[in-house]
């Protein structure tokens, strides 16, 4: 699968939303994702991606600016190794 | 001062989620404690518990329920149920003279025991997101304004067994002063999980099973009482005033006469009677009547040994030689202690007691105690009996005492039961009384 369909599994899952509603350029918040919901969804994709994300909260207006931050992530932190060494996340975005 | 009437009522309980559920069972003495069944209760010394059949899937859609500890839920539902019952409309309130006021001694408890078992018992590093918002005491009344869009005041009082009391009557302090025309007020609690039960376990408080009967453990002023039983759910009641609910044509269940808060600074823990009786006598007083006037009483009545020998002699000392006279329920033998909620739902059982002219039993009380020796309505309800004003009790650890005193609406339907001694009252909505 890819990013964008595993990202659209958590939206069908979790927000209970129409597969058909969403694009690329859907912005989150027409999908009922507020700052908050961001929060929460960051939380699904760690779980997703078995991603470690900064504590600090990314700038991501769109379904496609999630594809492109969760990308990078998963490019800067490679599946954990044996030693458990993880790269340094991306740089994000205070709200 | 301005007179403040309850005008709806809402309740998630052990024994019904609706006010006519509650107070059929309540009349009829069917206990909801039971011996729970959750995984984790095989580590408690004895896992009794009242806990309400709440199905919160039916209530909220799952993003929503997310952000909602079950002590949330319970106050939302109850708010929705209290706000219906009222009969009022979005355009009815006015966001700026409507305030918010909940009572809860745990908030979000459940919330915050998982937050802690995922850390500590399944070494994760992570938690869910919303366990601050879950778990913060204020969440019950945060959502209840933002669903009623209120931007009165919006308070939670948390003065452990008291907190509802406290609640109830802060709110009708600011009604009578006429700072506020509405408040939706009243507690929630839902503290039936592993980490709150084992921390009331370590008090010694909670009662031990009765071999006989787990249902009847929970024994308010007997001989063999061996403690309390913990229970969850909400109470809430619509406070309205009096002459805007006679001018829209409310229904009135009652009128809310006077509190009074008191503190017991002997202990953080033991009760006085001191402490106890001044309570009483602070709401007598701000309810401008005499002991006299007190036809009945909801007690806190735990079925601690302690609490309940204090009370006894409290009442004795606020009310002289009537004490012996007059009706005491101890409903908490049933509904199970729902801590900072009980004072809201033991309210309603008391505006119900008077409308329905119904005395609710004290029940499990086979032998009293020797230091118990008033009229505790024991194990029977009284039917047929309407009585003007009554009083409820909360008294708390901490010292933080509170008392309630509500009259019966001027237009109490005596005649409505008359006609059917000894039967339960139909539901609430079926009745037509106004």
């Amino acid at each position: 699968m890819t990013t964008l369909e595993r990202l659209m599994a958590i939206l069908v899952t979790h927000y209970k939303l129409d597969p058909t509603r969403i694009a690329r350029d859907t912005p989150l918040e027409h999908l009922g994702i507020d700052s908050l919901g961001m929060v929460e969804l960051l939380f699904f994709i760690e779980d997703e991606f078995n991603l470690q994300l900064p504590s600090d909260a990314p700038l991501l207006p769109t379904v496609a600016d999630a594809v492109r931050y969760i990308d990078a992530l998963q490019a800067q932190q490679p599946a954990p190794s044996p030693a458990g060494t993880a790269a340094a996340p991306p740089p994000s975005r205070s709200t | 001062m301005r007179r403040v009437a309850v005008t709806g009522i809402g309740v998630v309980s052990p024994l019904g989620n609706d006010a006519a559920a509650l107070f059929a069972n309540a009349s009829a003495g069917r206990s909801a404690v039971r011996r729970m069944d959750a995984p984790w209760c095989r580590r408690l010394t004895c896992p009794l518990g009242a806990s309400a059949d709440f199905r919160a899937g039916e209530h909220f859609e799952p993003a929503k329920l997310r952000m909602l500890d079950r002590v949330s839920q319970f106050a939302l539902v109850a708010a929705r149920q209290a706000i219906g019952d009222a009969r009022i409309g979005s355009g009815d309130l006015d966001p700026q003279r409507t305030g918010v006021f909940i009572g809860t001694s745990m908030g979000g408890s459940v919330s915050t025991d998982e937050g802690y078992r995922t850390l500590y018992e399944e070494q994760s590093d992570r938690i869910k997101p919303f366990t601050i918002l879950t778990g913060m005491m204020h969440a019950p009344a945060a959502w209840i304004s933002i669903e009623y869009a209120v931007t009165g005041p919006n308070l939670t009082y948390s003065t452990a067994c008291s907190s509802s009391t406290v609640a109830i009557g802060e709110a009708w302090l600011r009604l009578r002063s006429g700072d506020l025309d509405v408040a939706i007020a009243g507690g929630a609690e839902a503290p039936l999980s592993f980490g709150a039960m084992k921390a009331w376990e370590a008090l010694h408080t909670l009662a031990s099973e009765d071999p006989a009967d787990a249902s009847a453990s929970c024994k308010p002023f007997a001989a063999n009482r061996s403690g309390m039983v913990l229970g969850e759910g909400a109470a809430i009641v619509l406070l309205e005033d009096w002459e805007r609910a006679r001018a829209r044509g409310a229904t009135i269940y009652g009128e809310l006469t006077g509190y009074g808060v008191s503190a017991d600074i002997g202990h953080i823990t033991r009760p006085s009677v001191d402490g106890q009786a001044a309570a009483m006598r602070a709401a007598l007083h701000s309810a401008g009547c005499a002991p006299e006037a007190i036809g009945a009483i909801n007690a806190h009545g735990t079925g601690t040994p302690i609490n309940d020998a204090v009370e006894t002699a409290a009442i004795k000392r606020v009310f002289g030689a009537r004490a012996h006279r007059i009706p005491i329920s101890a409903t908490k033998a049933i509904h199970g202690h729902l801590l900072g909620a009980s004072g809201a739902l033991e309210l309603v059982l008391c505006l119900l007691s008077m409308r329905h002219g119904v005395l609710l039993p004290t029940m499990h009380l086979q032998q009293p105690a020797a230091d118990c020796d008033l009229d505790y309505v024991a194990n029977r309800a009284r039917h047929d009996v309407f009585v003007d004003s009554m009083m409820s009790s909360s008294f708390a650890f901490g010292g933080t005492h509170a008392v309630l005193v509500a009259r019966a609406a001027p237009t109490a339907p005596a005649a409505a039961f008359a006609a059917a001694p000894g039967a339960l009252p139909p539901p609430i909505e079926e009745q037509q009384f106004e």
